[in-house]
């Protein structure tokens, strides 16, 4: 049982430097949350605080109820993988594995079957004699995960664990922790600056920018229902256009949004709460998945002009420019016959435009 | 016969090569010279006698049984105390605390005293009548010594002198190493729970293994050819007692002025040191590569 609770915490680097401001977190037992962000929003030195490698400057951290401020990293009973796997390069992989329980005088016994369980499950087995250099980087990453299981820590701590991974083995690993996780489920941290990362493995999702937490929610929460016009743009990919718009009621009723002299009909839902703005100028923003090629719904279709087509295979992402704003249009059918140059008709999925107060940034809702 | 870029490379390369064919092939080959012939002062002649020089220092019994086993012991020793004592304050200094600055510069000031200015202070201290050190023991009701008339004691303080000058060299140097390794190690080997001494044995000695390897080829060939201290302390006495090769090599050549002798221990010593040094570049490169 180990939920990790951060209260009012806070981290400053000198008298200069805020690095985590007033973060307040309750992560629940056996919960896998991923804490993303941009470089230097302090995600990183929240983990760090939390496995005590950092001092904290003021706040609380709790972890299974028990204040840690002040405890060294051994005595939080907790486990970390680092971004480069932190082994240790003269050990064999056994002897990595075994280290941390021959700290605690584990008898031999006990830690061959802990290592022999880790290893199955992380198809280690037949790497056991080799030392970390003799390893690629996936494996040295299983290794570093082994090192954390045959712990049996209350919580695992993850510092950007696949960042140093290419592609594949990224998307590789990011099951295998998921699997994991589904075996043995155990309070779980993930730090990320990659947000398809934290959307796939999170229960919940937090998003820090400067410091601050933005949101937290589900992966759904952080996707359909931004807190602001940072986490809109920051979750999703490719990014959520913005675009500067005037909002417009007319006499019979219908609110519609204008730029660049293009008009889309804006639905109920956001109509009521931007009908209070008539006349003023608003972010709107649409992602590109929900732009389609052709004229849609009525009153939601626009024109663009292509600047750049993106083939992928399975879809086309379009660079298309409306007036002087860029717009990314994704899901266009891989076979559509479409050139740099080319004039095209796109529209708006209704309900699927987002809306952002300018100076505040954020949601206009009802 | 060359091309223009050769021409080129060989003349930016002529000025380096010139100077060392000057100053180190010359004079080796004159020295080599030297030590075939009956080469003194006072005999002009200058007689060919082949490897009777060599064959006379080799079954010499001052050269076989004090000399070499002084200058091996020596080396050992020294290289080893200073290697000791450098690490314990590389490692010292490796954590912060206050002050630790004003103590990193303090312990590097053996480094910028010159060895002949040591040596003469450290024979003052051991100075049988007016030494610091006897007054010390006389003080505290011992009696005092005739440190550097005495083989064994002489010795050691030759040593301790050796060892005084080169900590801070093995310091700076080990630091520099302790600084440039990785962070993430000792991170997982805190959370890991891990005992100082164990962090010391699995974590830091291995990953700072070249290193240490370097510093201890390098400093072994320098101790084997010490010579200002000794000469310094107790110009090889009592007796010819504390007397390291580089001295016997001197002392032949330039006191006896029997230069063709001297040549020929001269070039002895130079073998052996390029015998040992090739050995041990190949101990590194096998560390390192492991």
């Amino acid at each position: 049982m180990a939920a990790i609770t951060l209260e009012k915490l806070n981290k400053h680097y000198g008298s200069v430097y805020h690095a985590v401001k007033d973060v307040d977190l309750a992560i629940a037992d056996k919960e896998f949350v991923a804490l993303v962000g941009p470089s230097g929003c302090g995600k990183s030195t929240t983990l760090r605080m939390i496995a005590g490698l950092e001092d904290i400057s003021s706040g609380d951290i709790r972890i299974g109820g028990r204040i840690v401020n002040h405890l060294p990293p051994r005595d939080r009973d907790v486990a970390m993988v680092f971004q480069n796997y932190a082994l240790y390069q003269h050990l064999s992989v056994y002897d990595n594995l075994a280290f941390g329980l021959r700290n605690k005088k584990t008898p031999e016994a006990d830690i061959r079957a802990a290592i022999d369980r880790a290893a199955g499950m992380l198809g280690l087995h037949e790497l056991l004699q080799r030392k970390p250099k003799q390893l690629s980087g996936g494996q040295q990453q299983r290794v570093a995960l082994g090192r954390c299981i045959v712990r049996n820590p209350q919580v695992f701590l993850f510092d950007e664990p696949l960042s140093n991974l290419d592609a594949k083995l990224r998307a590789q690993m990011r099951i295998e922790i998921k699997r994991l996780h589904a075996e043995i489920p155990t309070t779980s941290v993930f730090v990320t600056h990659d947000q398809v990362e934290a959307m796939t493995l999170g229960d919940r999702v937090v998003i820090m920018r400067d410091g601050r937490i933005q949101q937290i929610g589900t992966p759904l929460q952080v996707y359909g229902k931004p807190a602001n016009k940072f986490v809109a743009g920051f979750i999703g990919a490719p990014a959520m256009n913005f675009i500067d718009v005037a909002v417009a009621v007319s006499p019979s009723g219908v609110t519609s949004v204008e730029a660049w002299g293009i008009k889309l009909t804006v639905s109920d839902a956001n109509a009521r709460a931007l009908a209070v703005r008539n006349g003023d100028r608003v972010i709107m923003g649409v992602r590109p998945e929900h732009l389609m090629l052709g004229d849609g719904a009525p009153g939601m279709g626009f024109d663009a002009g292509v600047e750049v087509v993106e083939q992928l295979g399975s879809e086309i992402l379009l660079e298309t420019l409306v007036g002087n704003t860029s717009i990314t249009a994704a899901r266009v059918p891989a076979e559509t016959k479409i050139a740099r140059g080319d004039q095209v008709r796109l529209s708006v999925q209704p309900g699927r435009l987002h809306f952002f107060d300018p100076e505040t940034e954020l949601p206009i809702s009802a | 016969m060359f091309g223009e870029q050769q021409r080129f490379v060989l003349l930016l390369i002529a000025p380096a090569a010139l100077l060392m064919l000057l100053f180190q092939v010359v004079p080796i080959v004159i020295g080599a010279n030297a030590s075939f012939r009956d080469w003194a002062l006072y005999n002009p002649k200058k007689t060919w006698v082949g490897l009777d020089h060599y064959h006379a220092v080799i079954s010499d019994p001052a050269f076989l049984y004090v000399v070499l086993p002084n200058t091996f012991i020596f080396m050992v020793v020294s290289v080893a105390g200073a290697l000791v004592t450098g690490l314990a304050l590389a490692l010292l200094l490796n954590r912060p605390f206050p002050g630790q600055k004003l103590v990193q510069t303090i312990l590097l000031v053996p480094l910028m005293v010159a060895p002949v200015v040591a040596a003469i202070m450290i024979r003052w201290i051991f100075n049988d009548q007016f030494g610091i050190a006897n007054v010390v023991l006389e003080a505290i009701g011992l009696e005092g010594q005739p440190w550097l008339v005495q083989r064994w004691s002489a010795f050691c303080i030759i040593l301790l002198t050796d060892i005084w000058l080169w900590t801070p060299w093995f310091t700076l140097l080990l630091l520099s190493g302790l600084q440039s390794l990785p962070k993430e190690p000792f991170e997982a080997a805190a959370i890991d729970g891990t005992s100082t001494w164990r962090v010391f044995r699995y974590l830091t000695l291995p990953m700072l293994r070249p290193v240490i390897v370097v510093c201890v080829v390098i400093r072994a060939i320098d101790a084997f050819r010490t010579f200002d201290i000794v000469w310094t302390l107790t110009g090889g006495g009592p007796g010819r007692s504390t007397e390291l090769f580089s001295l016997y090599a001197y002392v032949l050549a330039f006191l006896n002025l029997d230069l063709g002798r001297g040549s020929a221990a001269a070039i002895i010593g130079g073998l052996i040191i390029l015998v040992l040094g090739v050995a041990m570049y190949r101990l590194v490169d096998r560390i390192a590569k492991a």
